[in-house]
């Protein structure tokens, strides 16, 4: 952190206990892993048992590892670190980082804990996709499911003994590797079966995870038939008979399995969508608890001190879960340390006296920063990321943020716009996690620059006010751009499309003083585009010396 | 327990070794770090945005910042240009470093350039006789090559082995014309050129490049070579920067030749979906290539729909080429004494802790330890940290 001026520092008190949701075996690690470092957990359950769903399913391909799973799920129950609460679920969070009251409704009873950090460990949810190949399930008809449970007995077992078996994957949905481990495990145990013969009808097969490529090789080596196919086989008669037309053979190839089995698909938890909303954290693809955004991996949510953990987040292999709980039990011990914390005094502060309860602040903050005091918006300085936004949203300019002041910010805008020897005065504001970056790197590796561009670093492109836009030109700048992250890159969630609301705001305003539009650019960059960075002002001088110069000046 | 004199050494400077380090470092314990090139970042820093009017979530930028926190930290030491000779274990491990033996492959100038903002050196001096032949060739604050590197001895309490991966040599597969044929290029070669160039240039000629094929799983997935897995990355990569191009040129006309397609990001259904509309997908991958007067190239496949032979011509060959074992690995297994898989990877303990080795203290993050993307290396990475902090008993 070293661009922030943060000079004046306060240590503050925080609450060390964490809340984790999910007593599924991903749930269970977290709060082994977070008791271990010495800090209270309690552990919400909204069923009676702990473990979650055990079924083969989830523990694909982990023969060996389950019985430690049974050994951590025992051990927990007897941690004294850690509080147990089944048949219990959160029905509110207030708070901030370091500070949340979570309220827990278990029966009729309602518990209060204030917790430093919560951790959301949701199992993902499946679902039979027979439908999708017009298939109702059937004695003949199974799930992916049903086939784990059938293989995992050894007298149901006996069931397949000379018959053929049908897989239908990643023809019904996109599929994963995930999706696909849970075939080529069944298809494996169907070939230690006598006479039993595997079909596997797949579209894109899903192979990339540890080992699926050999066991996918080793299934055909040991007789399994795999037709590669881009749409779904015919099925008639509930599964009868299976065929598609093969071009390179030039005919159709046609069985009659005795069985069929359907993939299924992994889905977000149900519950997600309303934990997000208590929690007030985003939802991303496909109702899983993360947004797309690369600056939240591996566990981070929008808020700090919220953690999202394997299938909450994305469809994850236990494997993948655990990486993601030592992840969050590093966060965890880093965010909460021992209950006292130095934190800037001025990331970002509302001045009492100019603040008129608008709540304004508390709805843009990205990050849910914001709280309530007596008469004022309160910032927390644990929570907030000084990206501003709300700094530039307050109608009453009443928040401040460090090292980007607004006297200061007023005096840079006007001191950026100087002449290149004749040549265009160009301004561009830019984001320091991405714009500003690539323009230095641009610099540093000496590509074209034009001569009379300034760059104006802000802590997000939603810090970039109209105001300074407006000041620009009135100060003479030729052209302004205004650089932020590519959508869905910006790492305070929207700054990137606040700024280019602004931006709008300002088109209109130039259109009403005669002021041409081409003069005000808003356009997306990543850090690592320095001739990318190049190439955007290189083209805004040229267009700026078609126009002209400023007629303000 | 303190967490006084607490030091970890990370042998790689690629995401997953920077990605380590920082977080070690978070914790008070001191880092060396040890990368044997004269740059940090490793292959990833080398990647360009692959963003069309949106990010496409590839993670490149990621790097970019964690190196920045990383050259920026007081607590982790970085030793370039700088191998791992042998390491004793009697309770704390003595480790012995020497000057690495690495030698770029080309230098124009006799200056090589580091690939961000953040590498300090940026420009290193690798051939000294061609630089006094053209002195003002050779930029400000350029560093000799010879006067880099550490030889000593270094005591610490545990290793992180971050030495990643080498992309398959696309030369092994010669029917492919790679080296040979100006517009044949790599992954990894137009990960370059779209960061250098901010667009997508063939080779020969600097031109736009119109009709371009992508050959997925070159080196991966493959029996003849033994390589039997899927490298994860390829086909995200490839169809990502496919996508780039695509925005930047609607009208070029983009291949790619497949065996089977692996999901792009969390969106993947939805990517997909909007690939099959702007390219075309052909599930045959070719063998053949062959070099025509325009420096052009015709490319025999089978097509899907009849099965017969096709001759096509493309203006640019992309080959996919995906995660092969590191070039030091077996060296590594030897001095580390830690095993490799089947596949030649770094093996660890069981399925659900990769990081963790059969020998207590060394740990493993990142592609070093099997094929993955940047953000399954940071992860890993992470976990790594996290393992290394509870095996030193810092709180
Ligand atoms: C063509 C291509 C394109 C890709 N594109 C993407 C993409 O767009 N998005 C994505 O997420 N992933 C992508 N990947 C994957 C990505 O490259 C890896 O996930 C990532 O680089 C792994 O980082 P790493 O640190 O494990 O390894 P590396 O990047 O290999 O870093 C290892 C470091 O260790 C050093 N080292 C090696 N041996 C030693 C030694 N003996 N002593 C000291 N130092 C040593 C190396 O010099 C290097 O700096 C791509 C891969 C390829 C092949
Ligand atoms: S936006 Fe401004 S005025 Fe409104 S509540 Fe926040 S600080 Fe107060
Ligand atoms: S600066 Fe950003 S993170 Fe901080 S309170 Fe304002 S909007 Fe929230
Ligand atoms: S496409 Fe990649 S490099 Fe570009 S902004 Fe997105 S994650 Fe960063
Ligand atoms: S990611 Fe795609 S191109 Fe790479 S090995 Fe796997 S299937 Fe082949």
């Amino acid at each position: 952190m070293t661009d922030m001026k943060h000079t004046d520092m306060e240590e503050i008190n925080i609450a060390t206990d964490v809340l984790v949701l999910g007593g599924g075996l991903t749930g269970i690690k977290a709060a082994s892993e977070i008791a271990g470092s010495g800090y209270k957990v309690i552990l919400v359950e909204k069923d009676a048992e702990l473990g979650g769903r055990k079924g083969p399913g989830t523990l694909v391909g982990l023969k060996e590892e389950s019985k430690g799973l049974q050994d951590l799920e025992d051990k927990i129950k007897t941690d004294s670190n850690v509080e147990i609460l089944t048949q219990a679920s959160l029905v509110s969070a207030a708070g901030v980082t370091g500070d949340f009251t979570a309220r827990l409704l278990k029966g009729a009873e309602v518990i209060e804990q204030n917790v430093g950090a919560i951790v959301v460990a949701t199992e993902f949810a499946t679902g039979a996709l027979n439908e999708k190949y017009g298939l109702s399930l059937a004695d003949n008809v199974l799930t992916q499911s049903r086939m784990d449970e059938l293989l995992a007995s050894e007298s149901d077992k006996e069931k397949f003994a000379n018959k053929t078996v049908a897989f239908l994957v990643s023809l019904g949905q996109e599929g994963n590797p995930l999706v696909l481990e849970r075939g080529l495990r069944s298809v494996l145990a169907l070939q230690e079966i006598d006479g039993c013969d595997a079909y596997i009808y797949a579209g894109d097969l899903k192979v990339a995870s540890n080992g699926l490529e050999r066991m996918y090789k080793e299934s055909r080596e040991k007789g399994a038939v795999y037709f590669k196919l881009t749409e779904k086989p015919e099925i008639v008669e509930n599964g009868k008979t299976i065929s598609f037309f093969d071009s390179v053979a030039r005919r159709n190839i046609e069985i009659s399995p005795d069985f069929i089995v359907v993939e299924e698909e992994m889905c977000a938890n149900h519950l997600n969508e309303e934990l997000a909303e208590i929690l007030r954290i985003n939802v991303g693809p496909s109702g899983f608890l993360q947004s797309d955004n690369v600056h939240f991996f591996p566990v981070r949510s929008n808020r700090e001190g919220i953690f999202v953990a394997g299938s909450t987040r994305e469809i994850s292999s236990l494997p993948s879960a655990w990486t993601d709980v030592e992840n969050i039990a590093i966060e965890v011990k880093d965010l909460l340390g021992d209950g006292k914390k130095i934190v800037a005094k001025n990331k970002a502060v509302v001045n009492e006296d100019k603040c008129v309860i608008c709540l304004t602040c508390y709805r843009c903050c990205p990050h849910g920063a914001i709280y309530w005091g007596d008469k004022k918006a309160i910032i927390s300085p644990v929570a907030c990321q000084g990206c501003g936004i709300c700094a530039s949203e307050c109608p009453m300019d009443a928040i401040q943020v460090g090292g980007f002041e607004d006297e200061d910010m007023t005096e840079k805008v006007k001191s950026g716009v100087v002449s290149g020897n004749g040549t265009p005065r160009l301004l561009a504001f830019c984001c320091q996690n991405s714009a500003f970056e690539a323009g230095e790197m641009a610099d540093m590796f000496k590509m074209p620059l034009p001569e009379g561009l300034r760059m104006i670093k802000v802590p997000c492109a939603g810090k970039i006010d109209l105001d300074y836009i407006l000041n620009a030109f009135v100060a003479g700048a030729d052209g302004i751009l205004v650089m932020a992250c590519h959508p869905g890159n910006c790492k305070s969630e929207n700054g990137n499309t606040f700024a280019q609301w602004r931006v709008n705001d300002a088109y209109r305003m130039m259109e009403e003083v005669g002021l041409e539009k081409d003069r005000l650019c808003f356009v997306g960059t990543a850090s690592n585009m320095g001739s990318g960075f190049s190439s955007i002002v290189v083209d805004m001088e040229k267009r700026i010396n078609e126009l002209g110069l400023s007629p303000l000046k | 327990m303190s967490t006084k004199n607490k030091k970890v050494m990370v042998v790689g400077g690629g995401i997953a070794g920077l990605t380590a380090a920082w977080e070690l470092s978070r914790f008070n314990i001191d880092v060396e770090l040890i990368e044997k090139t004269p740059f940090l970042g490793g292959y990833a820093i080398q990647y360009c945005c692959k963003a069309t009017d949106e990010c496409r979530q590839c993670g490149a930028c990621t790097v970019e910042a964690m190196l920045k926190n990383v050259v920026n930290e007081p607590k982790i030491k970085v030793h370039l240009a700088t191998d791992v000779e042998k390491i004793n274990n009697s309770g704390r491990f003595s480790v012995d470093l020497k000057k690495s033996s690495y030698q770029p492959v080309s230098a124009t100038e006799g200056v090589i350039r580091g690939y961000s903002k953040n590498n300090s050196p940026l420009h290193v001096i690798v051939d000294k006789e061609k630089c006094e032949e053209n002195p003002d060739a050779v930029p400000e604050g350029a560093v000799e090559l010879d006067t880099m590197g550490f030889s000593g001895k270094l005591d610490v309490d545990a290793v992180i082995l971050a030495s990643g991966f080498q992309p398959f040599d696309a030369e092994q597969k010669g029917t492919y014309g790679y080296k040979k044929f100006p517009n044949v290029v790599t992954g990894m070669d137009l990960e370059r050129i779209i960061r250098e160039n901010a667009t997508v240039v063939r080779p020969s000629d600097g031109k736009a490049a119109q009709k371009i094929a992508f050959i997925q799983c070159v080196g991966s997935r493959d029996e003849n070579l033994g390589n039997l897995w899927c490298s994860q990355v390829c086909c995200p990569y490839a169809l990502r920067m496919a996508e780039t191009i695509k925005h930047k040129n609607a009208d070029a006309e983009i291949s790619i030749f497949y065996m089977d397609i692996q999901n792009v990001g969390k969106n993947y259904a939805e990517f997909y979906e909007k690939c099959k509309t702007d390219f075309r997908f052909v599930r045959n991958i070719p063998v053949d290539v062959f070099p025509m007067e325009n420096d052009s190239l015709s490319m025999r496949y089978m097509n899907e729909e009849d099965g017969l032979c096709i001759n096509e011509e493309f203006d640019l060959l992309v080959l996919s080429v995906g995660i092969m074992p590191g070039p030091d690995n077996n060296d590594l297994s030897g001095i580390f004494d830690v095993g490799l898989n089947e596949d030649g990877f770094f093996a660890g303990i069981d399925k659900l802790n990769s990081t963790s080795t059969l020998k207590g203290g060394i740990f493993l993050a990142g592609t070093v330890a099997g094929p993955k993307d940047i953000a399954a290396s940071m992860a890993h990475a992470g976990q790594a940290a996290s393992e290394v902090i509870k095996h030193l008993g810092v709180s």
